[in-house]
């Protein structure tokens, strides 16, 4: 996905490719930056200090003493560990869906070991009433997938995939993302990074979905996969192969936008109390601290800055060259 | 000009609301559960008790009773407490209240099927109650001991109807002694199952309409996290008394009492107007805006000593805090001095215990409140059995009785207190500075209160509300009220022992002298860890006059505050 974005990246403005790039320098070393205070030190001595003042803490303290420089970059860092997978994964999962969706309508026909793989991996992880069922259910299935090519004739079922998709896609899209993420957040309680994240690529997969699987359609019509097709290649192999490759492509303006939306919404979500814990730096989390203390401008200004001039980057990326 | 001279006429208005803010919703209303602070402030408005504390004098008062109880002592053991209920004092249904009541409502505690764990355990110390058949209005407390709170504490109870809940009477063929004394392992009695069956079917905690009270106020809409609106009563019994005591003022029309979780968002609602009075205000904002020229002409800002304490309590039936040594280790990682100084701006009071140090008989000063000392906690971990790992990221480990044990905390604390996340976010700091992980958990207030109750915490931190009469801790440390109101699950022979004879100490010294001792015993075992004692703030709209800022819970007198007449045009 990179790979897709880095060429487009060299004909973009080159401020906003510096600046982009300096966030993730500033999200890889931030461990090792030699920063006056680290990020969860509370200087009880200087709550919501001012820039500048006394005490060595450049751009002040929030409400709890906290550094906020420190928590600016260590906002920097969470912000591209947990957006920049979210949006890779999203993208990474939409593009298979919406491809295989475009790629093989309702009529894909799948051997039963593989829908009785899937069903019990399912039952599995969701840990449904006796989950072990679910487990040797998988097992099971793996073992009639092992097996199958000794078999004469396999038993297949027909998947709709793309009704499947599309439905799934249609579903998520009626509910407000925001409503839909606080939703999910606050039914889980408390909630981990790794657990945020995976509820941001949940939530986000459907655009990147529904973009690919509308190019699918139109690539799939194409002459060099009815020609590929008629030379005996499997279809999975020229799904994978020959037409992803090119249904892709609208992700290649999407992704950027996409990271841009994840960072509005990780930002929302850490203004709102919800989702990371309380010791992580966010930039959402420190525009929040705002309202404790309100003649403290700086807790606002400076996340905001980094906030805004991260979006403007990100959606320069997606104009055309000139 | 008609209109103009309407338009500044000194007319105040009748039905217009006193709105007050609360952080949380009290959740349940059950006079008998008392659930938390903001129960027990709402219960006031609906019921009515013997005595009640006057805001003006900071001693308890005679409310429902016509005075304070007379004294009788019965050798050296016993002590009688006489009341008479005020002649003019009546039910809604014109009913008087009566000395059966009082008797029905003591017998209510020790009803099986109720919830009555924290009043059962606070006034078993009532015996007997005796009536008197001259006058129906009188009746003698017999006190189980000559302690010198008893006087106080025999007072301080909502009384509930008998003809409500017990219409024909049937209860009274029991005495107290014998409910008090009946095994909880006893056979069900029909009698005590349909009083309980009626109570339960009353929810009085949901909707106190059905089990009305002789208080001021009569609850008319309860929207859930959002407001309670009280409606006083056109005819309540103590406006027939002349003169009026203070413990029976009831002044606002209507009190509504506005759930806003955030202060924040609080602050601005009071700086707007749309809520009247702010108690318990967090100090950084109400220094703050005391310094505003925008607010200070509109806003009174009142400050008080108080009776709470934040706590930081330790789950003892986690075994890796089961022992004193880890807990006093964890209790050396907390910077109170410096969270008092940051973010309390110094207002408010160190503490080595649940004494306030204003009350210098009983506040055992020969004690050193706990240092922070990172350093010390480790030696003190060190002392307790528990090894460091080799890998920073092992943390500590020691061998216990049922196995090998990590010491790894979970941290609770209400989501919506500042100064909370503060102490908790400074803990975890520190801990992690010594290799122990903390894990916060900010918990919403309902989930919060739950989570204790069912033991869902290796530590928490709140605040404890106190107060300057009584220091009964046998309903949040005695080893009976573990499951109950003994959410740390401590409990020793000592410390109940302590307890018992703190509750039922004979004179003030002898009760200095014990409170002493406990308080050095907590400090040694640590089952929890006071900080220090909270100033009280509150801001109010200027037009609001007579709030009798307090000490006492909850800080201002509701029931007091009236409205500034409007300054009058005419010459």
């Amino acid at each position: 996905m990179i790979a897709l974005a880095v060429p487009h990246l060299f004909r973009t403005p080159s401020w906003a490719v510096a600046w982009l790039g300096f966030l993730m320098l500033v999200a890889a070393v931030a461990p090792v930056l030699p920063l006056p205070y680290p990020p969860h030190t509370l200087d009880l001595a200087h709550i919501a200090q001012a820039p500048l003042a006394p005490g060595q803490h450049w751009l002040g303290t929030d409400a709890q003493g906290r550094d906020v420089l420190s928590l600016l970059v260590f906002g920097t860092r969470t912000a591209v560990l947990l957006t920049l997978p979210a949006a890779l994964l999203a993208a990474v999962i939409g593009a298979l869906l919406g491809s295989a969706a475009g790629f093989w309508g309702n009529r894909a026909r799948v051997d039963i070991s593989y829908g009785v793989v899937a069903v019990g991996s399912v039952w599995w992880a969701l840990r449904l009433p006796t989950p072990w069922l679910g487990g040797l259910a998988a097992a099971l299935g793996l073992a009639g997938i092992a097996t199958s090519g000794r078999r004469r004739r396999n038993v297949a079922f027909r998947l709709p995939l793309d009704a499947l998709v599309t439905g799934a896609v249609t579903a998520l899209d009626t509910v407000p993302r925001l409503v839909l993420v606080v939703a999910l957040a606050a039914g889980a309680g408390s909630i981990s990074p790794a657990g945020l994240l995976v509820l941001l690529t949940l939530t986000s997969w459907t655009t990147p979905a529904r973009l690919v699987r509308a190019q699918m359609l139109r690539i799939r019509t194409l002459p060099f996969v009815e020609a590929a097709q008629a030379a005996g290649v499997p279809a999975w192999r020229v799904w994978l192969k020959h037409s992803i490759p090119h249904a892709i492509n609208p992700l290649k303006t999407l992704f950027p936008l996409s990271l841009a939306r994840l960072l509005g919404l990780e930002s929302t979500l850490s203004f709102l109390g919800i989702g990371l814990p309380p010791e992580a730096a966010s930039w959402g989390r420190l525009m929040v601290s705002y309202r404790q203390e309100p003649s403290a401008w700086w807790l606002f200004l400076f996340p905001t800055i980094m906030l805004i001039i991260t979006i403007l980057s990100l959606n320069s990326l997606t104009r055309p060259p000139k | 000009m008609a209109l103009l001279l309407q338009g500044c006429t000194t007319k105040r208005p009748t039905e217009r609301a006193l709105k007050i803010r609360w952080a949380h919703d009290p959740e349940n209303l059950d006079p008998l559960a008392l659930a938390n602070q903001t129960a027990i402030d709402a219960l006031y408005l609906l019921n009515c008790s013997l005595l009640q504390a006057d805001f003006t004098t900071n001693r308890f008062a005679p409310a429902l009773a016509e005075a304070l109880p007379s004294v009788r002592f019965l050798g050296d053991s016993l002590m009688q407490l006489q009341y008479t209920i005020r002649p003019e004092a009546t039910w809604d249904t014109g009913r008087p209240v009566l000395a059966t009541d009082v008797a029905f409502t003591l017998k209510l505690m020790f009803c099986p099927g109720l919830p009555t764990e924290a009043p059962s355990s606070q006034y078993r110390f009532i015996r007997e109650i005796l009536l008197d058949p001259r006058n129906p209005r009188r009746f003698t407390f017999v006190c189980t001991s000559q302690a010198v709170e008893y006087v106080q504490a025999s007072g301080d109870f909502f009384v509930l109807p008998e003809a409500v809940l017990d219409p024909r009477g049937a209860m009274r063929r029991f005495t107290l002694a014998e409910l008090q004394r009946r095994p909880a392992t006893a056979a069900p009695n029909a009698v005590l199952q349909a009083v309980a069956r009626r109570y339960t079917a009353a929810t009085p905690g949901q909707t106190p309409a059905r089990l009305p009270g002789c208080g001021p106020y009569q609850l008319v809409k309860w929207e859930k996290d959002r407001y309670l609106r009280f409606r006083r009563k056109p005819h309540w019994w103590a406006d027939r008394v002349r003169p009026r005591p203070f413990t029976l003022q009831a002044r606002p029309a209507r009190l509504d009492y506005v759930i806003v979780p955030d202060a924040a968002t609080a602050s601005l609602a009071l700086q707007r107007g749309d809520i009247d009075v702010f108690p318990q205000m967090p100090t950084r904002e109400f220094t703050r805006l005391r310094q505003a020229s925008t607010t200070r002409s509109n806003l009174n800002f009142y400050a008080t000593a108080s009776y709470d304490v934040v706590t930081v309590g330790f789950n003892t039936r986690h075994p890796a805090l089961s022992d004193a040594l880890t807990r006093q280790a964890l209790a050396h990682c907390i910077d109170a001095a410096g969270i008092l100084k940051g973010t309390e701006l110094g207002q408010g009071q160190r503490t080595v215990g649940l004494v306030s140090p204003t009350d210098r008989l009983n506040y055992n000063d020969s004690l050193a409140p706990v240092p922070f000392d990172p350093a010390g906690a480790a030696a003190l971990l060190r002392r307790a059995g528990w090894q460091r790992g080799a890998a920073a990221a092992d943390g500590w480990q020691r061998n216990g009785a049922h196995g090998p044990q990590q010491l790894r905390l979970v941290m609770r604390y209400r989501a919506d207190e500042q100064l909370f996340a503060t102490i908790a976010l400074q803990f975890q700091a520190a801990a992690a500075s010594i290799g122990v992980p903390v894990s916060l958990q900010p918990t919403e207030s309902g989930a919060f209160s739950m989570a204790l109750r069912s033991g869902e915490f290796d530590m928490y931190v709140r605040a404890l509300r106190g107060n300057p009469f009584m220091f009964n801790f046998t309903s949040f440390l005695h080893s009976q009220a573990i499951g109950a109101g003994n959410t740390l699950g401590y409990g020793s022979p000592r410390s109940d022992q302590l307890i018992e004879a703190i509750a039922a100490a004979s004179t003030v010294q002898r009760r200095a002298q014990l409170l002493r001792q406990f308080q050095a015993l907590m400090q040694q075992e640590m089952p929890l860890l006071p900080l220090f004692f909270l100033s009280n703030h509150i801001a109010a709209q200027k037009r609001l006059v007579d709030l009798h800022p307090t000490s006492l819970k909850p800080g201002f007198a509701a029931m007091a505050i009236g409205e500034a007449a409007a300054p009058s045009t005419s010459p």
